[in-house]
């Protein structure tokens, strides 16, 4: 219904005579078909998933009529997905059909319901008006569905943002209003914080027909989550940029917390207004530009009480065609503060690498990247006693703490020390470009006491006729080894051929066959056809 | 003094050949029309072979020939094509030492010029023969001067470009400037192509604010010829044009100030010569081959910056993305994920939210713990035995030390219902009070209880003593 009103509204709009409008216009429509199967982890293919994605753009640009640079200008855009899999349901038989969306089918309620699984959701991604350069530059401000980018991750909102710029070198940013999370009219939960599991629960209820949450007590509702934030940034200098970004969101209303039933066959919840995030982040980066750069970045989380994140890199330019550097990354998990995650034993996960990029000449240019990646824990497991429990005095067993003992807990402090594990990885990549073609390379590897993953693309593109048309392959060889699964190891080698055909300077149509195989789940076929139109911009 | 007399010679050569105004007599012209009337009747071709054949006046002396291995000078900016020194190149050169074929097309420059003798020797301005640039403003405005021009000092006629004559001087023939074997055999010399550049550049507005010519290009007056690489870098544009918003003043800093637009505001990138990507020292935002990796520092740091070229929809092509990206996820990635998920390579939570993205693929095919009883794989698990990967005593393999080294993994499968089933308090809550906290929980379980504690009575009931002390 959306998409078919806005064709008709892009349709009339470019029907218009071109010299006759004041505004600008772009209708982009993407519509990409996927046909593949899914194995499980021991080989046998168990989904078929047929897959359609539409999405419509719209984008209104220069409402204030001509642009003028500098002065203000207003725009209205919005972009509409449906995301359909008709694969869904289409493995089961005649006892559990429809029975992935469906609580009750004849096999018996719930035997294959997923909650919050829908066949054909349509979603919103974007939707906002505009406005830059308002009072002579000082004000900018959207308004809708909108994402916001910075050091704390990618994230969408409805409400309205605010940009002050000033004269100042600096420029400040407020928005506020409600997360996009997945359950809500047109959205999805891509953007909510991990941790917890939450949905529409539409069809929920307590007849028996109809599933219950308590027959899903991880699976949340969802709820409006109003959220702010503020930002202050750099403005001006290109040789320096900083961004200070704060946010906010909360939890609202109810939440089943209890797990299991009481005695009574209750189930516990939590009510009212709470915190879902609450985070401060900062990222900076130096450059001059004949010498080098310095980068970085930090996250601090106020409910976790720790630093979430930080990247730095240091990088320096020996001519033109070369640079080195240096990297490093970490990164600890945290989660929606609803979730219980938050306080379970994490460590963070560190990376460091050392860089070098090359380009010997115009068309040609090499990276690669090397280093550890360094995972820590809470203990050795080598040495790790089964007596430390007991010891404390606490627990019943083993391992088992007594709710009833009052008594501080405190572990074996030499049980705790942290112990490392250290994984190699390297990364190289190239690509030779010439004027009607490409040819690239990238091979990664990662070794380690958790197994290793290791392997290569090597893909060509070439455009025929002025870019009309294009073919394309891609090859690649990988193998991988878990310890803890050492029978889920395997070399994979795969293929990919694609030809592309662009009829007219509006419409581009990919199509693409992929072939993979390797021993756990032997010969795997995949198609996916794109199909890209646009219309004015 | 001998160069004044040879140019006096020269301009007085040019006169004798040049039209004086005067008509012909009167009967001259009737014997010509009249013997023209006879050749034309005794055969067409006669009158134009007597044309043809009757050799001009001045060419029973040849022309000058060039100096023995051709004209050296004004071939290259320096002579001999010797290295430019930074001091005389555009500033930003360091950074930059060669102009972008995307802004820049490349050129084909087919003539000889000396900008130093112009400029040190003839005391000629830049004006004096680029005065163009002075009243341009836009980048298709032709700066370069007329050939005509070229004729007030050399003995050469411009004035009709079908039919040039040459001098007699050395200066006035055309293989003095033009370059090849056969320049001006026939009449004809090689053209000279000079592309428009890809910007918005309006010359009169810098020059009306005093900026000088050497300011962008560089010290051209040291130099013999000019080529792209004297054309303006966009580090040297940064010298001025480094303010965005009500910061920019008059040097306007938004990308599109100087860069052609799209309607929505975004630069254009792609031209026939390639596709505009930023310089390696911009943003540390070069796009070489591994930028899929190193990109999210550009991003967090400047999402504006990116914005300028990208669309929203090319970021939510991957961190939205419904269709696997393969610069991201190699072929049969399908198989592949589970390892690179336990070795945080890349980071699933870039992109995905776990709980439903992954979650609702791992019910469906039996992986979760929670899926429902039909979907459940009878006699398969994922995990090592239970005896060695879940339930106490915790030996190597068990699976506290993976949850530890990289919760993210598990949250991609698990719910909180699964976790709590060990380690929820016993009793009401249900589990068997294995404590999952991490040293220093209590230092932080107060502040984090008045903010939320949803998670606190997951595992714990309302009046245990370990919320209490939190309370």
């Amino acid at each position: 219904m959306v998409a078919s009103g806005l064709a008709a509204l892009a349709t009339a709009i470019t029907a218009h005579p071109r010299d006759a409008r004041a505004l600008d216009f772009e209708v982009q429509s993407d519509t990409a078909a996927q046909a593949y199967q899914v194995a499980s982890p021991w080989g046998d293919t168990i989904l078929d998933r047929r897959r359609l994605m539409q999405t419509l753009s719209l984008g209104v640009y220069n409402l204030q009529g001509d642009h003028v640079p500098g002065r203000a200008d207003f725009a209205v855009v919005l972009r509409v997905r449906l995301d359909a899999d008709f694969g869904i349901n289409g493995h089961l038989g005649d006892a559990d059909r429809g029975g992935e969306t469906s609580y009750l089918t004849e096999a018996g309620p719930g035997v294959r319901f997923v909650p919050g699984l829908q066949q054909a959701p349509v979603d919103l991604m974007y939707a906002y008006v505009e406005g830059r350069n308002l009072l002579n530059g000082w004000l900018g401000f959207r308004a809708g569905r909108q994402y916001v980018v910075d050091s704390l991750g990618w994230w969408s909102f409805d409400g309205a943002l605010a940009r002050v710029t000033t004269p100042y070198f600096v420029q400040a940013e407020l928005y506020g209003g409600l997360e996009q999370r997945g359950g809500l009219p047109l959205s999805t939960s891509r953007y909510e914080r991990p941790g917890v599991w939450r949905g529409n629960h539409a069809g929920f209820g307590t007849a028996g027909d109809q599933p219950s949450v308590t027959d899903f007590p991880s699976y949340q509702y969802t709820q409006p989550a109003p959220a702010f934030g503020v930002s202050l940034e750099s403005n001006g200098p290109s040789w320096i940029h900083g961004r200070l970004s704060y946010r906010r969101v909360y939890n609202t209303g109810t939440s089943v917390t209890q797990q299991f039933p009481d005695p009574t066959g209750g189930y516990r919840t939590a009510k009212g207004l709470r915190v879902s995030q609450d985070r401060l982040g900062y990222a900076l980066d130096l450059n001059k530009s004949d010498l080098g750069a310095i980068k970085g970045g930090v996250t601090y989380d106020f409910y976790n009480q720790i630093v979430g994140s930080y990247y730095g890199g240091v990088e320096a330019y020996l001519g033109k065609r070369a640079t080195v550097g240096a990297d490093i990354d970490y990164f600890v998990p945290t989660f929606d503060a609803d979730s219980i995650f938050n306080w379970f034993t994490k460590s963070p996960i560190t990376t460091a690498t050392a860089r070098v990029w090359v380009a010997p000449t115009q068309r040609l240019d090499l990276s690669a990247y090397g280093g550890v990646r360094i995972w820590m824990a809470d203990g050795d497991p080598e040495t790790f006693g089964t007596e430390q429990c007991r010891a404390s005095g606490l627990c019943s067993g083993d391992q088992e703490i007594d709710p009833s003992n009052s008594k501080t807990f405190t572990r074996d402090p030499d049980n705790r020390e942290i112990s490392t594990t250290i994984d190699a990885l390297a990364n190289v990549s190239g690509r030779y470009r010439f004027g009607t073609g490409e040819v690239g390379l990238r091979g990664m590897m990662q070794a380690g006491a958790r197994g290793h993953t290791g392997g290569a693309d090597l893909s060509g593109e070439k455009r025929f006729d002025g870019g009309r048309y294009r073919v394309g392959g891609r090859v690649s060889v990988y193998d991988w080894n878990d310890p803890l699964r050492p029978d889920r190891g395997a070399t994979s080698f795969g293929y990919v051929l694609g030809a592309g055909v662009r009829p007219v300077q509006q419409a581009d149509l990919r199509i693409e066959w992929e072939h993979d195989m390797n021993r756990l789940v032997g010969q795997r076929f995949r198609i996916v056809a794109l199909l890209n139109l646009r219309l004015g911009g | 003094m001998m160069m004044n007399a040879s140019k006096r010679s020269s301009v007085s050569a040019r006169k004798t050949r040049r039209p004086s105004g005067r008509p012909l007599p009167g009967w001259l012209a009737f014997v010509a029309c009249l013997s023209a009337l006879v050749l034309g009747l005794v055969g067409p071709d006669a009158s134009a072979q007597a044309a043809d054949d009757a050799p001009p006046a001045e060419s029973a002396a040849p022309p000058p020939a060039p100096p023995p291995g051709g004209y050296k000078s004004g071939l290259y900016p320096m002579p001999n094509d010797a290295e430019t020194p930074l001091a005389f190149m555009p500033p930003g050169s360091a950074a930059t030492p060669v102009p972008s074929e995307e802004i820049y097309p490349p050129q084909t420059i087919t003539i000889r010029f000396n900008h130093k003798k112009h400029t040190k020797d003839l005391k000629q301005t830049c004006k004096s023969c680029h005065a163009a640039a002075f009243t341009s403003d836009k980048v298709a405005d032709r700066l370069m001067p007329k050939a005509e021009q070229c004729d007030a000092c050399h003995d050469v006629d411009h004035s009709d470009l079908h039919d040039v004559k040459a001098g007699t001087d050395a200066n006035g023939q055309c293989v003095f400037c033009h370059i090849g074997d056969k320049a001006g055999e026939k009449g004809s010399v090689a053209p000279m192509v000079l592309p428009n550049a890809n910007l918005v550049f309006t010359h009169k507005k810098h020059l009306d604010r005093n900026i000088q010519c050497g300011q962008c290009h560089g010290q051209v007056g040291e130099l013999e010829l000019a080529t792209r690489d004297q054309l303006p870098r966009m580090a040297g544009c940064f010298s001025c044009h480094n303010m965005s918003g009500a910061a920019q003043g008059q040097a306007k800093g938004a990308c599109t100030t100087c860069h052609t637009a799209r309607n929505d505001g975004r630069m254009i990138t792609s031209f026939t010569t390639g596709n505009l990507v930023p310089p390696q020292w911009m943003h540390n935002a070069a796009h070489t081959p591994d930028f899929i990796e190193r990109h999210k520092s550009v991003a967090a740091n400047d999402s504006a910056f990116c914005g300028s070229c990208h669309t929203t929809n090319e970021c939510t092509d991957c961190h939205d993305g419904r269709v696997r990206p393969r610069k991201v996820h190699p072929n049969d990635w399908l198989s592949i994920h589970a390892q690179s998920a336990r070795q945080d390579n890349p980071r699933c939570a870039s992109c995905h939210q776990a709980q439903t993205f992954c979650g609702d693929c791992h019910r469906r095919v039996g992986v979760a713990r929670d899926t429902g009883s039909g979907n459940r794989l009878t006699g398969r698990r994922f995990h090592p035995p239970a005896a060695e990967f879940t339930t106490a005593p915790r030996g190597p393999n068990h699976h506290a030390w993976e949850a530890m080294r990289n919760l993210n993994a598990c949250v991609s499968c698990h719910t909180e219902r699964d976790c709590a089933t060990c380690h929820a308090t016993k009793g009401l809550s249900g589990g068997h009070g294995v404590n999952p906290h991490p040293i220093g929980f209590r230092d932080k379980c107060g502040a984090a209880f008045a903010r939320n504690p949803r998670p606190c009575l997951v595992c714990h009931q309302s009046n245990d003593p370990f919320v209490r002390a939190c309370q």
